[in-house]
């Protein structure tokens, strides 16, 4: 087992009873698991200001997650404050923890995506473990569209998001997971060792609606057989969890596909106990599954806000 | 009795619980043409396989050894758990009226008055679900058959019921879909290995691809099978 010394304040983060993890406990060679700079800690709250604005209230970081303060430059909806979360560790490599807690209090609304890619560098020893906790109050919002997840050869990867979700509450959550470094050298796709994903909701009174889990262990399994990957790079989940209603408008107004021209394809479904809707999308390349998500933000955002998603910034 | 006679009867593929009518969404993989003969119909039935080995197979599991227990709380938290793990509308439909149907057929075969009786009650008031690999764990217990069986009869069935459907939908012959189901058999062990120790809150399943022509059908207006 992994002996983890924790020095750091932020809460502890603790995947080594997984037993996915199991072929991964050793030490790291250089800086322990859970050292400072190596255990990074985010907690954002967002209010309302006295005119009824959203705003950052809370905001407490530990390195190597920085998150400086909110800007409004959603021209769409210009009294949404939009946050960017950086890193200044440069990619996550063996050892690192994380913990990211968002809280929407009742009636806030805000935008989160983070400043660059995640890179999941090479590892020999140990993992990279990410614990995320999202709390909506009642009739908050929350787009959550962080940039695409790389997982460079022999990366570990585990992830536990916990939705605490009002019924009146909105959250858009995606994640965009690349197959690799495409390009790098010879090409290095599906050579990481593992990613271990899990997402699950509940209602403030603790009432579960969903859990999914997906474990990618491609030296393990045929992941590029039809039914799983088949020929695709890139693939994206996108939770939202929204009101019925709203759910049922975003459904009708959104297309599943498979585009052979594009070499693009998505779904969407609901998800169980009427919590909302799953959309995957799958794809070669970053850039048209991140406009797929981003399409489909827009609708889910027409749908609750009545407005629609700006154009990406081009540099993005 | 003989608990091999059973095992056999609750794996046929004409077991009436409904089975012929669901293709895991092989007819809209045959209609875009991602399933078009023996070699990708193998892949997309391991697939499938692979989808339900950890989480379907480890509901069963948990719900079996509750059965021969006797902790019904047990059964209904396979159940739930099941559920709320299921991410599309027709698997969870699929799985629910298959549940419900195996429950209904335990009641012929062992009366009102057992724990599938019970079971049954529970699914016609929405106290619980109803889904099948729950309903399997129950009446393999029930029947006196090892959980091993369980297990290999799970998986069988779910490559069966694609394998069955693509007689329907894709250009294979029986010879292809027999010797499928053959290879595929010989997989089965391990998985169990990998899933006996598997509690609720591990399972695990990775196919968007399916997932994707689930939603797909859900969508869609083709309808040679329920999904």
């Amino acid at each position: 087992m992994t002996q983890q010394r924790h020095y750091s304040d932020a809460p502890q983060v603790d995947f080594d009873s997984a037993p996915e993890m199991r072929p991964y406990l050793a030490q790291p060679d250089a800086m322990y698991v859970g050292c400072p700079g190596k255990h990074g800690y985010l907690n954002l709250g967002f209010e309302l200001d006295r005119n009824g604005r959203s705003f950052l209230r809370e905001l407490d970081r530990r390195a190597p997650l920085i998150v400086q303060q909110e800007l409004y430059f959603d021209e769409q909806l210009p009294d949404m404050p939009c946050v960017y979360i950086l890193s200044s560790g440069g990619p996550n490599v063996d050892g690192d923890r994380y913990v990211q807690r968002f809280t929407m209090h009742r009636g806030t609304m805000a935008f989160i995506s983070t400043g660059a890619a995640t890179k999941l560098a090479e590892m020999r020893r140990n993992y990279s473990g990410m614990t995320q906790e999202f709390t909506l109050e009642e009739d908050s919002y929350l787009e959550y569209l962080p940039e695409p997840i790389i997982p460079c050869r022999h990366t570990r990867f585990i992830c536990d998001t916990r939705i605490t979700a009002h019924p009146t509450a909105t959250l858009f959550y995606s994640e965009i997971y690349m197959g690799g470094r495409k390009y790098y050298s010879d090409g290095e796709l599906f050579a990481y060792d593992l990613l271990s994903v899990c997402s699950h909701g509940e209602r403030p009174d603790g009432t579960p609606l969903f859990r999914e889990k997906f474990i990618i262990d491609p030296a393990h399994m045929p992941l590029r057989d039809t039914g799983m990957m088949g020929d695709y790079d890139v693939f994206a989940n996108v939770l939202v969890l929204t009101p019925p209603d709203k759910a049922a408008a975003v459904y009708d107004a959104t297309d599943a596909f498979i585009d052979p021209a594009r070499h693009l394809a998505a779904g969407i479904t609901h998800l169980p106990s009427g919590a909302g809707l799953l959309y995957k999308v799958l794809g070669m390349e970053p850039g048209p599954v991140k406009a797929a998500v981003r399409d489909f933000c827009s609708k889910v955002r027409l749908a609750v806000k009545h407005r629609s998603m700006p154009d990406e910034f081009p540099w993005r | 009795m003989n608990p091999i006679l059973p095992l056999l009867q609750f794996s046929d593929a004409t077991f009436p619980v409904g089975t012929f009518s669901f293709s895991n969404g092989l007819e809209t993989a045959s209609y875009e043409h991602l399933v078009h003969d023996a070699d990708t119909l193998e892949q997309y039935t391991r697939s499938a396989a692979l989808q339900a080995a950890f989480s379907d197979g480890v509901a069963a599991l948990t719900a079996y050894r509750g059965a021969l227990t006797g902790d019904y709380d047990v059964i209904l938290d396979a159940d739930s758990a099941l559920l709320q793990f299921k991410m599309n509308d027709e698997a969870r439909l699929m799985l629910c009226r298959m549940g419900k149907k195996l429950a209904e057929l335990g009641v012929h075969l062992w009366g009102e008055d057992t724990l599938m009786g019970r079971w049954l009650s529970d699914i016609k008031d929405e106290k619980t679900p109803g889904c099948y690999p729950v309903a399997q764990g129950i009446a393999f217990a029930a029947a006196g058959i090892g959980e091993r069986e369980l297990y290999a009869s799970h998986q069988y069935g779910v490559a069966n019921m694609v394998v069955s459907a693509a007689l329907r939908c894709v250009r294979v012959s029986h010879y292809d879909t027999q010797r499928i189901l053959y290879r595929l058999a010989g997989e089965t062990d391990s998985l169990y290995e990998q899933a006996r120790s598997m509690t609720l809150d591990r399972m695990h399943a990775f196919v968007p691809e399916m997932d994707i022509l689930a939603s797909m059908h859900e969508k869609g207006k083709m309808r040679m099978f329920m999904n």
